[in-house]
């Protein structure tokens, strides 16, 4: 059953799921603390989900609580999940393991989003990561700049963590039709998430 | 000689020196002519006697006085032509006396009397004269024929001698005193319009000083501002009759186009003088009003005066000064007493205005000089001809360096600065717009307004950087709260919808995760809101604090036991307590500042370390210092950051959560409780707050 989208915020809509796409199956989740550690330890919170074949998600957040959000439904969602705390673990994570997708927070201690944004993409290896902001930002100047950055989406808080599987997959789906362009021009001139 | 002859002679010359004495005792020129005409006319044996005098213009002779005749027959007489083909006029044209033995001698040389004065006899019309100039002439009527013998006819002129010096004496000493009566009246005059700088008041003094010396009336009209006549005063003795002249006014209102009096004055700016008013004026200002008739005769107008008051070739006002029931005709000495009036009134009320205008002039510099907005007054041309010392300030452009100069080249950005103003015209609400003035790399935010008057324009500029700050940072604590509140809102969101997933099994320990997210999201967020709430509170002043004995080091403890609950797992926490006095405070408030600073040195140590509380005993004060190892602060924001909603990092790119209050509800509560709290930092080396209490009294 789909879950309804809910706009418990009226000034920041909640994601809107786009078409269904991806596996449709009663997944169970192995909980993060008895995920394998991954082979060179970035931080006790990082981790990395095995899954052979499986779209593979990194989530930039300092706040543990959006980070167990994320890993719980992208998982349930048959996503993999890395995960890191800071900008700097997520750039040196997202450099090792070249995910197939980046969530990212703007306001972080030390190195923020916009940073590690940039930093990708001035990086050859990291320069096709396509990332996706969720941050608490949600000023028109703060999208404007995500959309420069080359953030082919943009998820304001609070968002509705069941369908952002859904959502990743659809980004991924798109980019892989070629609309990359279209996606990242759509985060401030296109329909509000 | 016989002896009836040599009686007479004696007789002649006692009456002489009689006359004499009386003449010589006669000061006023009444007193003289009294004489004259009684002791004079008598020591002649004549029956009547007259005195005329050449007329100031020399035209005519006016008869000064008369006696012994009959009214009818001097009807017509008191004034004549020099030229006529009289007696008198010969006389003086001559300066030859004339004597007439009889009547018909006199229809003889002088035809024009022919028809008159048939019971006539001698005449004898004798001239006066003193210095060889003649002034006038005295004739004397006789009551028989008489042949004038030598003898009678010198003692006629010596009689004339003796009658023109002391009438010429006197009439001297008359214009002499009435000199002096003038020049005193000038004198207090210009004392009284030298005295005060409320020209107003002091015109109506100097009207009220001008009756009944000067005039029955007098009035004062001035010039308005909008070049109207405005009658400033009306003098006369009765103030009865000043209340009915106003009445009068009200009903009769002045025509501004009137070709005599004040608008004819003040249209040419010259003097209207009529020594005696003419019938045909009175006449055309009565027209058919039979009530403004009765009014003229009632006011009885004999002669007037109207001078403009000019100064500097600007038409001030006029006075004029009517001659009626009591005052004599004007003479043209009245006329130029009043020219000079009119003159020093003039220049008074021209003074006046000149130094109140001056004093205007140097109260607007003053408020220019010293008022906090930029005022720059800007030519057709665009040349500045104004710039006072705070639009100095503002554009850091001295008003030497601005003067006469296009203000392009003394404002680069003039244009950028202004050309978002509208420009109103005089009188309605100009439109201000804030615009960014980035000078000498000062950025100034400057509030500009402008308003076009004919000559030129006039722009106000307030420096509102510090205004615009306080918004900037209202606007964005709007910001800040609505991010701060988002993420918790998003985690407790998050949690229920994960939760009630059906699709997914979630392992009981993702369970208990999100449940416990829930409660802390939670409360995080109830403390936002708490501290948005307090800190509206302690603006309107509505936070009670209750001060009573409490234990510092307590409070102290019970706030690093309940951080040490939940504190990141990089940092540590460890409260020293030395001797701590007891002191007098609200304990759930200190509790909630030390909460506080607690709070800020876990969250500005992102890189981990240790926070240390340390209570002391300071002098005459508990010493509570929260020391950490995180980013510290520069020294240029030590101060700022217990301000209300300011931020260490505006761009909030460190992630460091709050609500931009934390700091400043801690110093207002603290201050609240007569303490003291500051903090000294070194960057990148950590911070200590220091939180003074005095000691229980």
């Amino acid at each position: 059953m789909r879950a309804e989208v809910v706009h418990p915020v009226r000034s920041a809509p909640l994601h809107r799921p786009g078409r269904a796409v991806g596996r449709r199956k009663l997944w169970r989740c192995e909980s993060g603390s008895s995920a394998p550690e991954p082979p060179e330890s970035q931080g006790q919170r990082s981790g990395r989900v095995e899954t052979s074949g499986a779209r593979r998600v990194l989530v930039i957040d300092d706040e543990r609580a959006i980070r167990l959000l994320c890993r719980v439904n992208l998982v349930a969602s048959g996503i993999d999940v890395l995960e890191a705390r800071d900008g700097r673990e997520g750039l040196a994570l997202a450099r090792k393991e070249r995910p197939d997708l980046v969530l990212l927070d703007v306001m972080m201690p030390e190195v923020d989003g916009w940073t590690v944004a940039r930093e990708l993409a001035a990086d050859e290896e990291t320069r096709e990561i396509p990332v996706v902001f969720l941050t608490a930002r949600a000023e028109a100047a703060d999208k404007r700049l995500g959309e420069q950055l080359g953030g082919v989406g943009y998820l304001i808080k609070p968002f509705d963590p069941v369908t952002i599987g859904d959502y990743v997959e659809e980004v991924l789906a798109r980019i892989d039709r070629g609309e990359r362009e279209q996606l990242r021009r759509d985060i401030s001139s296109g329909p509000a998430r | 000689m016989s002896t009836r002859e040599t009686n007479e002679a004696a007789d002649r010359a006692r009456r002489l020196q009689r006359v004499a004495e009386l003449l010589a005792e006669a000061v006023e020129p009444q007193q003289v002519l009294d004489a004259i005409l009684t002791e004079g006319v008598r020591a002649a044996e004549a029956r009547a006697g007259a005195i005329g005098i050449l007329s100031e213009d020399g035209k005519n002779v006016e008869l000064l006085a008369a006696r012994g005749y009959d009214a009818a027959v001097m009807h017509g007489w008191a004034s004549f032509p020099l030229a006529a083909a009289l007696p008198m006029s010969e006389v003086i044209r001559t300066g030859e006396p004339v004597f007439v033995a009889n009547i018909e001698q006199r229809n003889r040389d002088y035809p024009d009397l022919a028809h008159q004065g048939q019971d006539s006899h001698a005449l004898v019309v004798v001239p006066l004269a003193v210095e060889g100039r003649v002034f006038g002439a005295m004739s004397l009527s006789f009551d028989e024929d008489i042949e004038f013998e030598p003898e009678r006819r010198e003692m006629k002129m010596a009689l004339a001698r003796q009658a023109a010096q002391a009438l010429a004496r006197s009439r001297l000493y008359a214009a002499e005193q009435s000199m002096r009566e003038r020049m005193t009246f000038l004198a207090e005059a210009s004392e009284l319009l030298g005295s005060s700088l409320d020209y107003n008041s002091t015109l109506r003094r100097v009207a009220q000083l001008s009756v009944p010396g000067l005039a029955d009336w007098c009035a004062i009209d001035m010039v308005g501002p909008n070049g109207e006549i405005e009658r400033l005063a009306v003098a006369h003795e009765d103030p009865e009759k000043v209340r009915w002249a106003y009445e009068l006014q009200d009903r009769y209102p002045p025509d501004p186009d009137a070709p005599t009096g004040v608008p004819q004055v003040l249209r040419t700016g010259e003097p209207e003088f009529y020594p005696e008013l003419p019938q045909e004026l009175l006449e055309e200002a009565i027209a058919d009003d039979d009530e403004l008739r009765r009014i003229v005769e009632e006011l009885g107008l004999k002669s007037s005066i109207c001078v403009p008051l000019v100064a500097r070739g600007r038409k001030l006002g006029a006075l004029t000064l009517i001659a009626a029931e009591k005052h004599p005709a004007y003479t043209q000495a009245d006329l130029d007493l009043a020219i000079e009036l009119a003159r020093r009134a003039a220049i008074a009320v021209d003074n006046a205005r000149l130094f109140q205008e001056a004093e205007r002039g140097a109260n607007a510099a003053r408020a220019l000089a010293y008022v906090a907005d930029g005022v720059v007054l800007l030519d057709d041309d665009n040349h500045v001809r104004h710039w006072n010392p705070a639009a100095a300030a503002i554009t850091g452009v001295s008003e030497e360096e601005a003067l006469g100069r296009p203000v392009g080249d003394v404002v680069s950005v003039w244009d950028a600065l202004t050309s978002h103003v509208p420009l109103v015209a005089p009188g309605r609400a100009a439109r201000t717009v804030t615009v960014p003035l980035v000078l000498a790399g000062r950025e100034r935010w400057v509030a500009v307004s402008g308003v076009a008057f004919g000559q030129g324009t006039v722009f106000a500029l307030q420096d509102v950087t510090d205004e615009h700050a306080l918004e900037k940072t209202r606007s964005d604590f709007v910001a800040t709260a609505s991010h701060e509140l988002r993420t918790p809102l998003a985690a407790v969101y998050g949690a229920v919808r994960t939760l009630r997933r059906q699709d997914v099994v979630l392992s009981e320990d993702d369970r208990t995760q999100f449940l416990e997210m829930i409660e802390s999201e939670a409360t995080r967020l109830a403390r936002i809101v708490d501290q948005i709430l307090l800190a509206g509170q302690l603006d309107a002043d509505a936070v009670d604090v209750a001060l009573s004995e409490c234990d510092p080091a307590a409070v102290a403890a019970g706030v690093v036991e309940s951080a040490e609950l939940h504190l990141p797992e990089n940092i540590s926490i460890r409260l020293a307590t030395d001797s701590a006095p007891r002191i007098s405070c609200d304990e759930s408030k200190l509790r909630q500042v030390l909460v506080n600073l607690v709070d800020n040195a876990v969250k500005y140590s992102p890189a981990g370390g240790s926070v240390e509380l340390r209570v002391s005993n300071g002098d005459g004060a508990c010493v509570i210092d929260v020391i950490d190892e995180g980013l510290g602060i520069p020294p240029d924001e030590s101060d700022r950051i217990f301000e209300k909603f300011y931020r260490l990092d505006p761009q909030q790119t460190y992630g460091v959560g709050g609500s931009g209050l934390g700091l400043y509800i801690c110093r207002e509560l603290v201050e609240r409780m007569d303490g003291r709290l500051r903090v000294e930092s070194e960057p990148g080396h950590g911070s200590r707050f220091t939180l003074e209490l005095p000691v229980q009294r």
